[in-house]
Order: C-alpha cells, then structure tokens, then sequence
C-alpha cells in the first residue's frame, strides 16, 4: 500500500514540475532565454501534453485504483459505440470533369517555336565539348533534362513531352534516326534539331502529346 | 491500367528480325528499312488494342567504332504512361528503338 501512495503521489508531483517547467519557459521556442524581457506566457500545448503523461503514468502504475475521468478514448477524435477508435478513411481527391475536348484556340503545340529553341540551346550546351567515352552518358542524359525543361516553359499546358537525344562521336559512319507515332494530327506534333561540330553530333527531338 | 513493356519489347524484336535479319549495311537501302521497321512495330502495337498513343523512334547506324549514346526524358503521369527501348546489331550496323506509350484516358 505504501508503495502505491508515493507512486501515486510521484505522479502528482510530476504534473506540478512539468506544469512549472512551462511557467518558466519563454513563450517561443526560438527566442533566447536571456534576452526575453516580457511576461513569459506557457505555451498551453506543453503544459498539456504533460499533464496527460503524467496521468497516464498514474493510471498504468495504480492497479486497482478508482479510474480516472478521463480515459484512452478521449485521446483519439471518433471512437465507435464499443470504444474502439474509428480510423478515418484516406480521401483520394476527384477532379471535377473538364468537359475539356481539345485544347483551346490557338493553345496547339507550336513546333516551329519548339525548334529553335532545341536548336539555340544544342548550341550553346554542346560547342566545346569534345567526344569521351565515359562523359557522354550523363552528359547525354543532362542534356535530355535540359531540353526538357527549356520544351515545357514554350508548350501550353495539358501537354505531356517526351524528349529523346541521340549523341555520337563524329567519324566516317553515317547514321539514320526514323520516327513516326500514331497519335491526333490536329493537336499532337513533334520538333527536331541537330548539332555537329568537329568531334561529336547530336540529334534533339521532342513529341508534344496532348492529355486527352 | 499499366503499360506492359515486355509486350512491346517482343513485337519490336520481331519487327527488327523481320527487316534487318541477314542484310549489310546498305546506304541506299536504310531509309527504306527504318520506314519499314517503324511502321510494322506501330501497327503490330495498334492490335494490342489498348487506348494508348504511340511514338516509335528508330535508329540505324554502320558499325565503325564510333561511339553513340541515346537518352530521353518524358513529362508525363508515370502511373499509366511508359517506355521500351530494344537494341539489335549484327556485324556490319546497330539499331535501337524507342516505344513511348502514352494513355489516352477515355
């Protein structure tokens, strides 16, 4: 029995302690503790975490004892008839139809525009650089995510892009890249653009499909 | 609904087979066997019968030593849309071709 009293009691002063840690404290986390000149007002979160810890421990530690007013269930928003907590389900976000069924008036992919500015950033990415073996791959990949990103500022919205690079060293192959895709004429195109210089070449195109 | 790449990787290498099999490389005739290979996977793909719209990139060169790199980068939804790329040689040329699949939702 005496036992159980100091725990109990234990408890009890614990509350008090945490609840003078907050008087204490200055009212931001952030501001220095010297430096606070104002009333320092407890932050009401704190104080109330630690009380319900502190309460909890006393209601785990004292077996038999009288049960206290406020129980487990309180901690959770919805709890059923049984006492059980209700797990609200995830909601997935719906987005309300468009009626959308092509793109607006003047809004189509541009290629003409598309290509120059492939063509001007090929340019400037790839004028020195110089054929290595082991720089190529992510120099390649790099400049697909360039490309890319320089596409989707000049495409209109409700374009998905696929940008494809082919880079080679310059020697005396000779090389034939093809495409063709079955998609809506009216409101899916492509652009293209190519570099050479004295060591390598490059081939830049981008597809502008429209998201139907 | 996912595209399903090992799907389109056999109907390309049978495309490419089809086309390329025993031949050499001819400077007169590539043109005419990237037409063909691009149009035979694209129709092979359309009987799939799935509601995607398909681009199909193909690249033929003449083995030199010379060194080639391809890359691409996509802006698109990544749940439903997807990619296949097939790489065939013989002796004398290299071919790689590109799938894009992007769905079309109805």
């Amino acid at each position: 029995m005496g036992c159980l009293r100091s725990a109990a009691a234990g408890g009890g002063r614990r509350m008090a302690a945490g609840n003078a840690e907050a008087v204490g404290r200055p009212a931001s986390p952030g501001r220095p503790r010297g430096g606070s000149q104002h009333a320092a007002k407890p932050p009401p979160l704190l104080s109330r975490r630690n009380s319900i810890l502190s309460r909890r421990s006393s209601f785990g530690m004292v077996a038999g004892s009288r049960r206290p007013s406020i129980g487990p269930w309180m901690l959770h928003r919805h709890v059923s008839f049984s006492g059980l907590p209700i797990f609200q389900p995830i909601l997935k976000t719906r987005l309300e139809n468009t009626y959308r069924m092509g793109p607006d008036k003047g809004c189509k992919f541009d290629a003409e525009r598309v290509q120059r500015v492939l063509e001007g950033t090929l340019a400037c990415a790839l004028e020195t650089t110089v054929y290595s073996a082991q720089g190529s791959a992510p120099l390649v990949q790099s400049l697909t995510e360039l490309l890319q990103n320089q596409a989707k500022e000049v495409v209109p919205p409700r374009y998905k892009l696929v940008c494809h690079v082919v880079l080679g060293q310059q020697g005396q192959q000779s090389l034939v890249v093809a495409s063709r895709g079955l998609w809506d004429p009216e409101t899916d195109s492509f652009a293209s653009a190519t570099f050479s210089n004295a060591s390598l070449f490059a081939v830049a195109t981008v597809y502008g499909v429209y998201f139907e | 609904m996912i595209f399903n790449a090992d799907e389109a990787h056999n109907i390309v290498k049978e495309c490419i087979e089809n086309v390329l099999g025993k031949a050499d490389y001819n400077q007169n005739k590539v043109n005419q066997w990237t037409a063909a290979i691009v149009e035979q996977s694209l129709t092979h793909l359309v009987k799939l019968g799935k509601t995607y719209k398909y681009i199909v990139t193909c690249a033929v060169m003449q083995r030199s030593g010379a060194g080639l790199h391809t890359a691409s980068s996509c802006f698109w939804d990544t749940t439903t849309d997807g990619t296949c790329t097939v790489r065939w040689e013989n002796r004398t040329m290299n071919c790689i071709v590109n799938v894009f699949a992007v769905a079309i939702i109805l």
